[in-house]
């Protein structure tokens, strides 16, 4: 059911991009300097498929925000960076003048914020964009090895498939990349491509 | 990422010849998401069904197509394969003023806003709607 087309991907990198340019506007409000985010690619696979490559996950530990939206289709996703990047991130949100010891404790909340930020704004282009409704979750946030974060994206056999969005975050000239990753079902699956044939047919 | 222009309603090799004051004006769109093209296209021909439509699919090559064509009319994406779609126009607009261009993008940030009025341009917000599509002819037709 991953047999997305070139058009399929193109529709979902477009809207993926207007939802990170929503995002990079509320960052940026936070930061008070420009924000740049990008998608610079979007990969739907089977969840077996998944390795470290796909997720550009290289060792390390990594911060996650896990947020559950439903609606024509229901998606869990997980917003990925890691520990290093993370932390940098919450310093660049929370002002310069904090001390790392200050920065880590805001940790928590500055990512889930991040994340409530990043993942809403790209829901939500899709929802305006494919005209359906989502609902979201509270954001959850965790630390976790990147072999957690895989055995935990694999091992969800009720959302056998994930699209991979790899995101381009630059804070004030300083370049981070993460992922974000929806699992979902394959009704889900399904349901999300016939919003994307429906708006698709609309234009062509 | 190849070189892509879309020539529609006519078929045309060489540059296209369009009687001074005519109605029938030529725009490209630059953006690499076709569906975005598919998009704009879509709604700019709705509301002027005689415009003669080009697409290019990244800032480099709308540069080589202007200098074939010279287009009346110009959209541009901002973020783009290779060089930036307000760096594009700024090459586009020091060589051809005349050109009128919008800057349509997901990126609204003041700094891209003020970056596009200094090129002497208006950047008007994706995603691409009617609305928008609106905002973007009155401006290539407001002085006219």
């Amino acid at each position: 059911m991953s047999d997305l087309s070139e058009l399929h991907i193109d529709a979902l990198t477009e809207i993926f991009s207007i939802g990170a340019g929503r995002a990079a506007l509320s960052l940026s409000e936070i930061v008070g300097d420009e924000v740049h985010i990008s998608v610079p690619s979007v990969l739907v696979i089977n969840s077996e498929e998944i390795d470290s490559t796909t997720l550009a996950l290289n060792g390390g530990r990594f911060g996650a925000v896990t947020q559950h939206f439903c609606g024509p289709f229901n998606a869990e996703a997980v917003l990925l960076f890691t520990e290093d990047q993370a932390l940098k991130i919450v310093g660049d949100m929370m002002g310069s003048q904090m001390s790392i010891e200050e920065i880590a404790e805001f940790e928590h909340e500055a990512m889930c914020e991040l994340g409530n930020i990043i993942l809403n704004a790209c829901l939500s282009a899709m929802a305006d964009i494919l005209h359906f409704t989502l609902e979201s979750s509270l954001p959850n946030y965790r630390i976790a090895s990147a072999d957690e974060v895989l055995c935990r994206l694999k091992e969800n056999a009720d959302q056998p498939y994930v699209m991979i969005l790899h995101i381009d975050l630059s804070i004030e000239n300083r370049h981070t990349a993460g992922s974000l990753v929806f699992l979902l079902s394959s009704s889900s699956l399904a349901n999300l491509v016939v919003h994307i044939d429906q708006f698709l047919g609309s234009i062509s | 990422m190849a070189f892509h222009v879309e020539y529609l309603k006519l078929n045309l090799s060489k540059k296209s010849i369009v009687p001074m004051h005519s109605s029938i004006k030529k725009l490209l769109i630059v953006d690499d998401s076709k569906v975005s093209r598919m998009l704009i296209r879509t709604h700019i021909l709705a509301r002027r069904p005689e415009w003669m439509i080009f697409e290019t699919a990244c800032g480099e090559d709308a540069i080589k197509f202007v200098d074939n064509e010279l287009p009346d009319y110009c959209t541009m994406d901002i973020n783009m394969p290779g060089i930036s779609g307000t760096d594009a126009a700024e090459r586009i607009l020091s060589k051809y003023p005349s050109i009128k261009i919008v800057v349509f993008s997901a990126n609204i940030q003041e700094v891209h806003q003020n970056r596009a009025r200094s090129l002497g341009s208006i950047l008007v917000a994706k995603p691409v709607t009617e609305k928008s599509i609106a905002l973007a002819l009155n401006y290539f037709t407001d002085s006219e």
